[in-house]
């Protein structure tokens, strides 16, 4: 029995360092994001090769996985709107699910498989490569020159990415509207425009924000937690990842609270 | 060696395997980093200042390798102009044969040195005792 409150003590302490050591890293992080001396030609170059592997690479597998599941998403609701007669509902069907709550999770998802697992694999080299020490003997701040550029491109590549598939998934949305309803381009394009709000796109481009803010600094965090010796790196690549996937389930749980409050 | 690097620490220019060059980088952004970071110089400006620095050492062609495809002597090389790149650079050596393994004397250090040589404020060289023979003849060699 005391072990067991031991454990639970344990468990709880163990969480708790670590969220504290995650928001003062994210505190750090955000400060220098705000400076401008931050920002250098190094850092540019850096973010440039980040944004060309998050954003450009990865697209026609992205691209691939918007048809699919737009079409696949599509197909279905309409069918369903089709036989309980609810034509009313289509536009709020596709802005407040598809775009607001499918294509920001399909995109971090996405990305956080492709990207956070390689920036997690990456920092953790560096590190036991003594990449990093190089870095301070040269007087270069990792922060400014590692870590401000990916958090950026992984913020904007959240924003950029989950837009494309929100394009992809209504443009499918308007073939299938007008195969099923018979329905107008300009009807089609009423119907969303009337469904949307100005609040649930900002919400959603602010969530987009922070998803990409977080699946780029846990990662990053963990990669620096690994220790001098190679085996270390798979260890914390696999606490990284579940460390992400964990923040994705949390952000979309407070979005959605946020929204519906 | 260690407080000699503490005390010049804002000038210091590390040649050592403990300052190695970064994997994922071409040697060219690994030596160009120094002036982007410390001086925001654009990059083409950067790359171009690189690529004449490499063609003094002779070693243009290794502009586009990255640290795992590179010899020791080319290794050598981009560590030594990463380091000179430094502002009023005080280069410092710390047992340089560990990253030259196949060279028998300090010659092909002292070469590039001096094609180098406008560039370096100081060098400082740190190596063990018995390594002193290796650099023969160089003045204030100490160990």
């Amino acid at each position: 029995m005391i072990a067991a409150i031991e454990n639970i003590g344990r468990f709880t302490l163990d969480t708790s360092l670590s969220l504290r050591n995650t928001l003062t890293f994210a505190i750090q992080v955000i400060i220098r994001l705000l400076n401008l001396r931050t920002y250098n030609s190094a850092s540019r170059m850096v973010f440039i090769n980040q944004f060309y592997f998050t954003s450009v690479q990865i697209l026609p597998l992205f691209l691939f996985v918007a048809v699919i599941f737009g079409s696949l998403v599509n197909g279905m609701a309409f069918q369903v709107i089709k036989n309980l007669g609810l034509y009313d509902y289509l536009g709020r069907l596709l802005m407040g699910f598809v775009v607001t709550e499918v294509a920001p999770f399909v995109t971090v998802l996405l990305i956080a498989l492709r990207s956070s697992s390689a920036i997690n694999a990456e920092i953790a080299v560096m590190k036991v490569n003594r990449e990093l020490n190089m870095l301070d003997t040269f007087n270069i701040d990792p922060i400014n020159y590692l870590f401000v550029p990916r958090i950026i491109n992984g913020m904007l590549s959240m924003v950029l990415l989950s837009s494309l598939f929100s394009l992809v998934v209504l443009a499918i949305g308007l073939f299938v509207s007008s195969a099923v309803f018979g329905t107008s381009v300009d009807a089609y394009n009423d119907t969303v425009l009337q469904a949307a709000s100005l609040l649930d796109i900002v919400i959603v481009l602010f969530k987009c924000a922070t998803f990409g803010f977080f699946i780029t600094l846990i990662p990053i965090r963990l990669g620096l937690s690994a220790s001098m010796e190679l085996t270390s790196i798979p260890v914390v690549v696999l606490g990284g990842m579940v460390k992400v996937f964990l923040s994705i389930v949390v952000i979309e749980v407070l979005s959605l609270i946020i929204r519906f409050i | 060696m260690q407080s000699f690097i503490a005390a010049h620490k804002s000038r210091l220019g590390l040649v050592s395997l403990e300052a190695p060059l970064i994997a994922n980088l071409a040697v060219w952004s690994n030596i160009a980093l120094i002036r982007q970071y410390h001086e925001n110089m654009p990059w083409h400006e950067a790359r171009a200042f690189t690529e004449a620095l490499l063609h003094r050492l002779g070693m243009a062609s290794i502009m586009d390798k990255r640290n795992p495809a590179l010899t020791s002597e080319e290794r050598f090389c981009a560590m030594l102009l990463r380091a000179s790149l430094v502002r009023d650079a005080i280069v410092v050596f710390d047992k340089p044969f560990g990253i030259l393994t196949n060279l028998r004397d300090g010659c092909f250090i002292m070469e590039n040195l001096r094609k180098l040589d406008d560039l370096i404020a100081e060098t400082h060289i740190f190596d063990y005792n018995w390594e002193k023979e290796r650099y023969g003849g160089w003045d204030g060699t100490e160990s």
